[in-house]
């Protein structure tokens, strides 16, 4: 109910605060581990051919970036296929 | 860096970009703490382009600068110009005809060690970029001030910065927020403290607001803090004093926090209320 009540209220979604807040926290991880969105794709790309030369992966792979503090780490989620 | 030395703590106000409010909060931090009768030297370190006299409304004072103490023209003495309205504030001026590579970080240390003894707090007033002259400005201070605006680039450049005194071994950075507006942040059209906290994680060591008066001050060449009516002045005021160790509560920020919008919604429904 709260959730549904703050979501009703979080206004503009589309503000340009929320905006500077999104760029803004890309800008910075990819400045602070000196990477791009390109060389994300690329990251991509190679794990999951790396992976799937072993195992069998089904649905969306996903590697991201999460930020703890002023650090990074890669998250990698890869689901496979189960028998 | 880190551990306490003897005598002053030696503070270094930084910040990327140009512009942000490092003179600004150099000048009037130093100044109130003077008025608390702390004793405070301040050096300009932004060789070639000084403001730090004009701000403080020192400038017809100034007879030596650093780089003619450097090059022993003078001695530590006779370039700390000393302000009349303030006896416990000294500033060692910059040079405006020279550039920032003529002087070496090693050169700045010896100045700061041996004006230590003299003194409760020494600020470094840094200027923008992050080349020779930042790292003069950063190689003898035990704790850095990172000022920024409520401003992406701004917000980019203070994030470098940051990264790069954590690999000169500052363990402790603080930061200010310049120039927020409150209306802004509430109409969802500017970052608000919550979100730069977010981005930078380091110490919240002050806000302050945009006011008019700060340029009105700096026409007079008469720090802001002595104005009453500012509210940037008691953001400084503030600072200073969190700076001696005081906890003093910063207001709340949540502007555009949940309960804030129910109340507004109420004002707007129910105006005449
Ligand atoms: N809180 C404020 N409200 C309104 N104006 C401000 C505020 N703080 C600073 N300013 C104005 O912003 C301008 C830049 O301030 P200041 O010179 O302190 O920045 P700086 O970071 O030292 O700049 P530089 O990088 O050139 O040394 C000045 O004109 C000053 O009057
Ligand atoms: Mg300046």
């Amino acid at each position: 109910m709260l959730n549904l009540l703050k979501r009703l209220f979080a206004g503009d979604n589309n503000s340009s605060r929320k905006q500077a807040n999104d760029r803004l926290r890309l800008v910075l991880t990819h400045d602070r581990t000196a990477t791009s969105a390109q060389l994300m794709e690329t990251l991509k790309e190679e794990i999951i051919e790396v992976i799937s030369r072993h195992v069998e992966i089904e649905g969306n792979p996903e590697v991201t970036f999460i930020n703890e503090g002023r650090r990074s780490a890669l998250d990698i989620n890869i689901p496979l296929k189960g028998r | 860096m880190g551990e306490q030395k003897e005598g002053a703590q030696v503070i270094v106000v930084t910040s990327g970009k140009g512009g942000v409010g490092k003179t600004t909060t150099v000048a009037n931090v130093s100044t109130s703490l003077a008025k608390m009768g702390y004793k405070i030297a301040v050096m300009d370190l932004d060789i070639g382009l000084k403001k730090l006299d004009l701000i403080l409304g020192l400038e017809n004072r100034v007879i030596y600068d650093i780089v003619q103490l450097i090059e022993g023209e003078c001695t530590l003495k006779q370039a700390l110009v000393k302000d009349k309205r303030f006896p416990e504030l000294s500033m060692l001026p910059a040079a405006q005809t020279r550039n920032k590579d003529e002087i070496q970080p090693e050169q700045v240390k010896e100045i700061c060690e041996q004006m230590r003894a003299d003194f409760d707090y020494i600020f470094i007033d840094c200027p923008a970029g992050i080349e020779q002259g930042f790292r003069n400005a950063i190689i003898a201070a035990d704790k850095a001030i990172v000022v920024t605006n409520p401003e992406i680039s701004a917000v980019r450049d203070a994030d470098r910065i940051i990264g790069m005194l954590e690999s000169a071994g500052f363990t402790d950075i603080m930061l200010v927020v310049n120039r927020i507006q409150s209306e802004m942040v509430k109409k969802g059209d500017m970052l608000s403290i919550e979100d730069l906290m977010e981005h930078l994680c380091i110490e919240l060591l002050g806000v302050v607001p945009e006011d008019k008066r700060v340029l009105i001050s700096t026409n007079k060449g008469e720090p802001i803090i002595l104005n009453e009516h500012s509210i940037a002045a008691t953001a400084f005021n503030n600072i200073a004093a969190r700076l001696t160790g005081k906890e003093i509560e910063f207001p709340t920020f949540e502007e555009n926090s949940f309960w804030n919008k129910i109340r507004n919604l109420g004002r707007n429904l129910f105006p005449n209320k």
